[in-house]
């Protein structure tokens, strides 16, 4: 006699459940820019994301977000090193204020900023006599993108300083090594995962912000306008399909960074 | 050649050693640490001579470890110095001792293959690449791990990573090797393979060696001598002979093997114990009459038999089977032995607490004899037996206070 399983009937019904609700959440958005943006052939989408507006948009989004990932992988990397190493009065409180960023609205990081740098700001109205104008340019755009994706990559690094076996580090000082060509030879390569995901996070996240970078750059398209400005403007003029080539650009990049970072984890970190 | 020179010893040059006093390659001079108030090491003192291996051997928190640390440079001592090969090294970090620490976790590098791992330390001394890929490859026949020399650490069992941390201090010629609880993460059979491997391969390259364990199995098989540590102080330091035999003190009896302990008080050149009198051997004549001592022995020391006692042997008392335990090799008899009868050891008289109902009066006490199989199988014991408890060898002991942890009052 084969033995007959009972027939689970919650499993195809949940997934289903599940599938369903994610149906005008997640997919329809996201199907109706692709069938919009192509709605009218391949070659006036060309033409869309080819205009040299919408070119330099793409490459302002691309260069500005590359120097704040730089940068905030650098110092991710050195205040994860400082915070998991030393232990200190205040400790605690400084990781709580990196990590604060995140929390805050974007719109008030951007409102924040200007105050600070823009012409009547409480450092801006010092520089702006000498000529030394931050807010308006690509450089306030960089700015802007520092401040908000600060804490991300800091805040994959850091874990997995915690967990390094301190012994490795011990290990190579009583091999004779100094503590630079232990952090280059021993540190290192133990964060190349975390260094890598790290950077992918916040090379997206500054890829699409919005809320900040509309107030600090001034939205001169041609200028300081990136991609996603350049979505909000365009539709705003009521050229959607210009807006749509540019949303389905921005779409599939961040589709591809979190492929990425989703099926590249393990061989990243494999020994 | 650095690693030649590490793995084949050449006789040393040392003049004291052509004059037959052995070399010095490590000395740790009234080493005290404390953390804070808690002194956690007290005035260390020893010397490891070139190629020895010496075993600290104490429990956990007892302070071994933060010696091997201190020595290592990767801790600072509160006083004291240490000494490599006669030179001061107290001062200088880590990187600038030479010594090799093979960590309790190995602490290999895991992005590095096992060749990487052996060669790290003559990359970082910028050697010439051939040189270090003949070094490499000299180590790697020394530790028989030629066909894993491009594995990463994850991809090896514990015995083999250990021989690729072994190796790769060796491959820096270092003044000492110091093995922090090193089969402590390895399952019982492979630890006794290992012991006898590394034993070995020590005395192949003739590196002195500190090993720190709170196995004292493992003590007396690797070591040439035994530092006893506890409480932060040295007990005793002696060959594992000397201090299985003559322990220094309760600590170092008990702590090192099975060791029974009777109170005494010393009469008439003869230990007291109960009513018997065990005389006093050679050796002993620094205790004075009427001092209390305690009365050590080893299980295997002591002798039971059905009748007389064995001759040569002093009798302490007589005594009844408790349990009987077969353990393997031995087997392992309780026996509680009568202290209130005059010295008798006629078994036939019956023992005065089998008829008092008091079983744990200070009269009668509890020991533990051990007895080859040879000897368990031709005089069976059983349950209830009467036996002459005698001894064939026993130390005898000041009876002081054991030692606490010191601290510093609160208010100085």
């Amino acid at each position: 006699m084969r033995h007959v399983r009972g027939f689970d009937v919650a499993r195809p019904l949940s997934i289903g459940v599940l599938v369903i609700m994610m149906m005008p959440l997640v997919f329809l958005p996201l199907a109706s820019i692709f069938i919009f943006g192509t709605s009218k052939g391949l070659t006036s989408f060309w033409a869309a994301l080819m205009a040299p507006e919408a070119v330099f948009a793409l490459k302002l989004s691309m260069v500005t977000s590359f120097w704040a990932t730089l940068f905030n992988v650098f110092f991710g990397l050195f205040a994860a090193y400082v915070l998991s190493r030393y232990n200190f009065w205040g400790r605690n409180a400084l990781i709580v204020t990196i990590s604060l960023p995140t929390a805050i609205p974007t719109a008030v990081a951007g409102f924040a900023l200007l105050l600070l740098w823009g012409p009547y700001g409480i450092l801006g109205r010092f520089l702006a006599p000498h000529g030394i104008q931050t807010m308006f340019t690509a450089g306030a755009i960089i700015l802007a993108n520092i401040f908000v994706t600060f804490p991300l990559a800091f805040g994959v690094i850091k874990p997995v300083f915690d967990t390094m076996s301190r012994s490795l580090e011990e290990a190579s000082a009583t091999i004779g090594a100094t503590r630079v060509q232990t952090f280059w030879h021993v540190t290192l390569p133990s964060l190349r995962g975390a260094i890598v995901s790290g950077a992918l996070l916040t090379f997206a996240r500054a890829v699409g912000e919005f809320g900040s970078t509309i107030l600090v750059s001034g939205n001169l398209a041609g200028r300081t306008q990136t991609a996603p400005l350049y979505i909000f403007a365009k539709f705003n003029e009521g050229q959607i399909e210009a807006a749509n080539a540019i949303a389905i650009v921005l779409a599939l990049f961040s589709f591809l960074i979190f492929s990425v970072l989703f099926f590249a984890r393990d061989w990243l970190d494999v020994d | 050649m650095q690693a030649k020179q590490a793995m084949v010893k050449e006789p040393s040059t040392n003049p004291d050693a052509k004059r037959g006093a052995p070399v010095v390659a490590t000395s740790v001079v009234g080493i005290s640490k404390r953390f804070g108030k808690t002194s956690v090491l007290e005035n260390i003192n020893f010397d490891v001579a070139e190629g020895e291996a010496l075993v600290l051997l104490g429990a956990s928190g007892s302070g071994k470890t933060t010696i091997l640390r201190i020595i290592a440079g990767l801790e600072q001592p509160y006083t004291g110095k240490v000494m490599l090969h006669g030179k001061d090294v107290t001062e200088l970090p880590a990187r600038e001792r030479g010594v090799g620490v093979i960590f309790q976790s190995y602490a290999l590098f895991p992005k590095m293959t096992v060749e990487k791992n052996i060669g790290y330390g003559l990359r970082i001394r910028r050697r010439k690449r051939r040189e270090i890929r003949e070094t490499v490859n000299e180590l790697l026949a020394l530790v028989q791990l030629e066909e894993h020399r491009k594995k990463y650490p994850s991809q090896l069992s514990g015995g083999q990573q250990q021989r690729v941390a072994i190796a790769r201090t060796l491959a820096y010629n270092p003044e000492v090797l110091l093995f922090d609880e090193p089969f402590g993460a390895l399952d019982a059979q492979t630890r006794g393979h290992l012991r006898r491997e590394i034993r070995a391969l020590l005395r192949k390259v003739n590196v002195p060696a500190i090993f720190i364990t709170h196995d004292q199995e493992e003590a007396l098989e690797l070591g040439d001598r035994i530092a006893v540590i506890n409480l932060g102080h040295i007990e005793q330091i002696g060959t594992p002979f000397e201090v299985y035999t003559k322990p220094a003190n309760e600590y170092v009896a008990t702590f090192l093997g099975a060791a029974n302990i009777l109170a005494g008080v010393v009469k008439d050149r003869s230990v007291e114990v109960g009513s018997a009198l065990v005389p006093l051997p050679e050796g002993y004549e620094k205790y004075h009459e009427g001092q209390k001592v305690k009365l050590v022995f080893r299980p295997e020391d002591v002798s039971l038999s059905k009748g007389e006692v064995t001759p040569g042997h002093a009798c302490i008392a007589k005594g009844i089977v408790e349990s009987t335990n077969f353990v393997g090799a031995y087997e392992r008899v309780g026996v509680r032995i009568d202290l209130s009868d005059s010295g008798s050891c006629d078994t036939n008289e019956t023992p005065f607490y089998l008829t008092t109902q008091t079983p744990e009066s200070q009269t009668s006490k509890p020991i533990i004899a051990t007895r080859p199989k040879p000897e368990a199988t031709a005089t069976r014991l059983t349950i209830g037996d009467r036996v002459a408890v005698g001894l064939s060898s026993f130390t005898v002991l000041a009876d002081v206070a054991p030692r606490k942890r010191e601290s510093e009052s609160p208010r100085g």
